[in-house]
Parts: C-alpha cells; sequence; structure tokens
C-alpha cells in the first residue's frame, strides 16, 4: 500500500515536471529575445536598445497600430450585421455561406499574399494605398471577428429581444440597447483575437505593403534577414510581443478565458 | 434582412474568391507573360515543373508539417492529459502558452539566439557534443520552432476531446486489472480519436505553408518549403506563372486536410 502511494506520488510530480518543462520551452524563444535585448554593442548592459525601438523604430509601431486600428475597426463594421443576420434570420445554404466566410482562415499566408499581390497589381490597381493593405488583414482576420460574435448571439436567448419590442423599443434600439452589451464579450474576444493576429502579421504583409510602409514585424522580419542579429532588433521583437501580451492578460482579467473557448487561443 | 450580410460577402468574395480564381488562371500561362500586349500564352509547363524541377520542394513542405504534426502528436497528448486531469493552475499554463501563438517569426527569431554559439543552448550541446552551426541551421531545429509555434492548437484539440471523457472510465479500468499502458490504447485513445485526428490535421495545415522557420533556421534544403520558393520566384523574380501554380498546389494541400479536420472536429472546433 504504501509503495503504491509513493509511486503515485513520484507520477505526481513527474506530471508537473513535465508541464513545466514544456512551459519553459513555451517561453525560451522570448527569454533568449528578452536577454539579448538588454546586451550592448560593448557587451554592456543598455537600455538604450529600449530607447532604440521607440526612436528609430517608432514609425514601423506606429503603422502597426495605425494598420491594425483600421482593420479591426472594418472587420467589426463587417461582422456586426453579418453575425446577427446569420443567428437570427433563417436562410436556406446558412452552413454553406458561415463556412465559406471562415475559410480565409485557412488558406496559407503566403497564398493570400501572392493572390492579393498580383490582383492589386493587374485589377484593382491598389499597389500603393494603405487600403490594400487593411484590406488584405481584413479578410485574413474576419473568421476571427465573426465566430465569438455567433457564438455570443446564439447564446443569448431572443427573449430579450422580445420583450425590448414588446416595450416599444425599435429594432435599432434594441440592437444598440439590449443585444449590443449582452454580446460584448464576445466582440471583445473578437477584437482581441484579431488583433493579436494583425499586429504581429509579417507575411502577408511583406507581399502587400504599399512602397514605404513597413510595420513593425515587417521590419524585424527585413532586419533579421539582412543585417543578421541585432540587438536593438530583439528589442523591437520583444516589444512587440510584450504589448500583445498585454491585451492577452487585460482580456483575461476583464472577462476571464471562457469567451475563447474553441477559437484561436484556447 | 439579407442585405446586412452583403458587406461580409462581398469581403470574401473581392479580397479572396476573385484573387483565388485569379491566380488560378494565371498558374496555366508562361512565365510573365500574363501582361504581355499580345495576350497571355496559355501552357501546362508550370505544373509539369510541380510534378518534375520543384517535386522535391512539394516534398520537403509535406515532410516538415508532417514531422512537426508527429512531434505534436507525441508531446501533446501527455501534456493535455495532465492538464485537464491534474493541474489547477490552468490560467497560469494558458498565460505562457499564448507567447508562441503571436507568431512563428518571433519562435524563430528567439530560437536563434538560443543556438547561436554563447546562447543558452551552448552548454547542453557541447554536452552533447554537437557543434552550435551544426544544431542551427538544421531539420530538427527548424521542426522545434514549428512543433512550438502550433503546440497550443494540438493541445486544445486534444483537451477538448479528453475533458469530455468520463474519469471513471480510467478508475474502472484499473479496477478491471488493465494496466495503464491498457488503459491508454484501448479507452483513452479511441474515446479521444476525433480530437487527435482534428488536431493533428488542424497543426499540419497550419504548418504546411511555413515560412519562417526555414528561412531561418533551416539549411538549404529545409529553404525549398514551398512558401518561400514560391515568394523568390513571384516576387523576386517575377515568374508569375511559376508561382501562382506553387501557390494553387499548397492551397490544395492546406484544403485537403482543412476539409478532413472540419469533419473530424466537431465539437472541438465549434464548441
Amino acid at each position: 500500500m504504501n509503495r503504491r502511494l509513493n509511486s503515485r506520488r513520484l507520477g505526481d510530480i513527474l506530471s508537473h515536471a513535465y508541464i513545466w518543462f514544456c512551459l519553459i520551452l513555451f517561453v525560451t524563444p522570448f527569454a533568449a529575445l528578452l536577454s539579448y535585448s538588454f546586451t550592448g554593442s560593448q557587451g554592456s548592459y543598455a537600455v538604450q536598445n529600449f530607447q532604440y525601438v521607440f526612436g528609430s523604430f517608432g514609425n514601423n509601431l506606429w503603422w502597426s497600430f495605425k494598420i491594425s486600428g483600421l482593420t479591426l475597426l472594418l472587420d467589426l463594421l463587417i461582422a456586426l450585421p453579418a453575425s446577427y443576420a446569420l443567428v437570427r434570420y433563417p436562410f436556406p445554404g446558412k452552413q454553406v455561406l458561415f463556412s465559406a466566410l471562415t475559410l480565409p482562415l485557412y488558406v496559407p499566408g503566403a497564398v493570400i499574399g501572392i493572390a492579393l499581390v498580383l490582383t492589386y497589381n493587374f485589377t484593382y490597381h491598389l499597389t500603393s494605398s494603405i487600403w490594400g493593405l487593411v484590406m488584405a488583414m481584413t479578410v485574413g482576420t474576419f473568421p476571427l471577428m465573426l465566430t465569438p460574435i455567433v457564438v455570443a448571439l446564439k447564446d443569448l436567448p431572443v427573449a430579450f429581444e422580445e420583450a425590448a419590442q414588446c416595450l416599444g423599443a425599435t429594432k435599432w434600439q434594441t440592437y444598440w440597447r439590449v443585444v449590443f452589451p449582452l454580446i460584448g464579450p464576445g466582440i471583445s474576444a473578437g477584437l482581441l483575437l484579431s488583433f493579436i493576429i494583425v499586429f504581429n502579421e509579417y507575411l502577408v504583409t511583406l507581399f502587400v505593403h504599399p512602397p514605404g510602409v513597413t510595420t513593425a514585424p515587417l521590419r524585424v522580419f527585413n532586419l533579421v534577414r539582412t543585417a543578421g542579429l541585432l540587438p536593438t532588433t530583439a528589442a523591437l521583437a520583444v516589444t512587440m510581443q510584450l504589448i500583445s501580451f498585454v491585451a492577452v492578460l487585460a482580456f483575461f482579467r476583464i472577462f476571464g478565458t471562457r469567451y475563447l473557448k474553441g477559437t484561436y487561443l484556447i | 434582412m439579407l442585405a446586412l450580410i452583403i458587406p461580409a460577402i462581398l469581403l470574401t468574395i473581392l479580397f479572396l474568391y476573385y484573387p483565388l480564381v485569379f491566380i488560378f488562371r494565371m498558374s496555366f500561362t508562361l512565365t510573365d507573360s500574363f501582361l504581355s500586349p499580345s495576350g497571355p500564352i496559355f501552357t501546362l509547363e508550370n505544373y509539369r515543373a510541380m510534378t518534375g524541377r520543384y517535386l522535391s520542394n512539394v516534398w520537403v513542405t509535406i515532410k516538415l508539417a508532417g514531422l512537426s504534426t508527429l512531434v505534436n502528436l507525441i508531446f501533446g497528448f501527455p501534456f493535455a492529459y495532465i492538464l485537464v486531469r491534474k493541474v489547477r493552475y490552468r490560467d497560469l499554463v494558458r498565460g505562457f502558452m499564448v507567447f508562441p501563438m503571436f507568431g512563428a517569426l518571433y519562435v524563430a527569431f528567439g530560437m536563434r539566439f538560443v543556438l547561436l554559439p554563447g546562447g543558452m543552448a551552448t552548454p547542453l550541446l557541447n554536452a552533447l557534443g554537437i557543434a552550435n552551426t551544426q544544431a542551427l541551421y538544421s531539420l530538427p531545429s527548424v521542426v522545434f520552432a514549428m512543433s512550438i509555434f502550433t503546440f497550443p492548437f494540438m493541445v486544445m484539440n486534444i483537451g477538448t476531446a479528453l475533458s469530455n471523457v468520463d474519469p471513471t472510465l480510467e478508475e474502472a479500468a484499473a479496477c478491471l486489472g488493465a494496466r495503464p499502458l491498457q488503459t491508454f490504447w484501448r479507452v483513452l485513445l479511441p474515446l479521444t480519436r476525433s480530437g487527435l485526428i482534428a488536431g493533428a490535421l488542424m497543426v499540419f495545415g497550419w504548418n504546411v505553408g511555413t515560412f519562417a522557420e526555414p528561412l531561418l533556421l533551416g539549411t538549404i534544403n529545409e529553404q525549398k518549403s514551398l512558401a518561400w520558393t514560391l515568394y523568390q520566384r513571384g516576387v523576386v523574380q517575377t515568374d508569375y506563372g511559376l508561382s501562382t501554380a506553387m501557390g494553387v498546389v499548397l492551397l490544395i494541400l492546406a484544403f485537403a486536410v482543412t476539409y478532413f479536420s472540419l469533419r473530424y472536429s466537431h465539437g472541438a472546433l465549434v464548441e
């Protein structure tokens, strides 16, 4: 009996050790970048690297925030009415339509990139405007915005809307004052997921970015490819990951992890 | 009321389906003849190259995605099992697991520092008698980076399947005299099969388009990955015919697995 108890405890210890081993592996790339970003040119401890990020790379960060903001706004404007129609109105072929709308998620980035850069060149003539890049990001993240909102709407009983309308609210009032606040967590989940993807996207951007526009992840990619390994590049990558991490943590604190179930993040 | 959904349909048609049809048509034209004033020259040459000269690129892509899927399966199952059955600090685990999801670029970039001479892995590599450069530019390091990037997806799929399995089933198996390995093979594995398949296909689908990892961590052989070759041929050398044909092959690879993963993942993805 005693031996069995001991072997069980050993199993537990090994289990937790395995989990921690994997977790350490997950953060190893980040930790390596972090430690390297603190080294200076003469091997000295250098916060100058991070000053450099907000100085010389400030422009790139600004582009990243701008592209992310525009993309999220467009995503939301398109996904809100679409999700409502998908959940609340019956029409034939709904499942097929939903699948067709969420398919962009499964198209490899390089394929979206080459397809868009060629159509922008030869058909749409969008290569020199930032809207080409914004539309590319929007179509890629649209499924991530749509899915959590659809899930949230499905969980919301129709009774609330019926009650509001019985009390004399117009359709518009019902949506903004009853439905919208109640699906708020779903909307925030969509915003978070899309933000993380757009903010860190470099692959599609590499194909379709207009001349003169370099987002921060693209700058990281270009610098790693051409300038080799620099502590300042590591500092930029660390900054990007920290901003994304803070966004995720804030979401976890406010809404918990429930609303991200079944989506991109656990 | 269907007017509400029209912007969404327009968005996907204009910026996804039409461009995909566009490159499909282009993949049957000779190099950059699509632009020539005398009209495009249609040919099957690009697909002949894909099954001839560039066949090894297709194989390398499948090999990289397949190996990383295998690594994810082997290490993901115990991880998901322990996470679902024994771990109470799950939010902490979620916090850690978010890091790889910020992108393969940062993972590959970070791994380069780890494997660099004087990097974090140097003592370990020395103990094993491997030179840094040997480890830095190699197949295992590419597969390792790809596996880290997709590990959370695998754990998510297996974990969902596992949390639907009643723990008393395992106790019953143990009471009836099954050893742990038997319980795993004959109880757990059959019950979580759909999650395992869905996770494997999802990871494969994501990793088929691998770009940064082979470029930053691989040898010339791993850099044959389709996504990277497509970029080189298309954007750098403007051989539109060939690069769009590569895009079509890559799309077919990703879609074939996605189709099956959606069939198997009912519950895992939607629930």
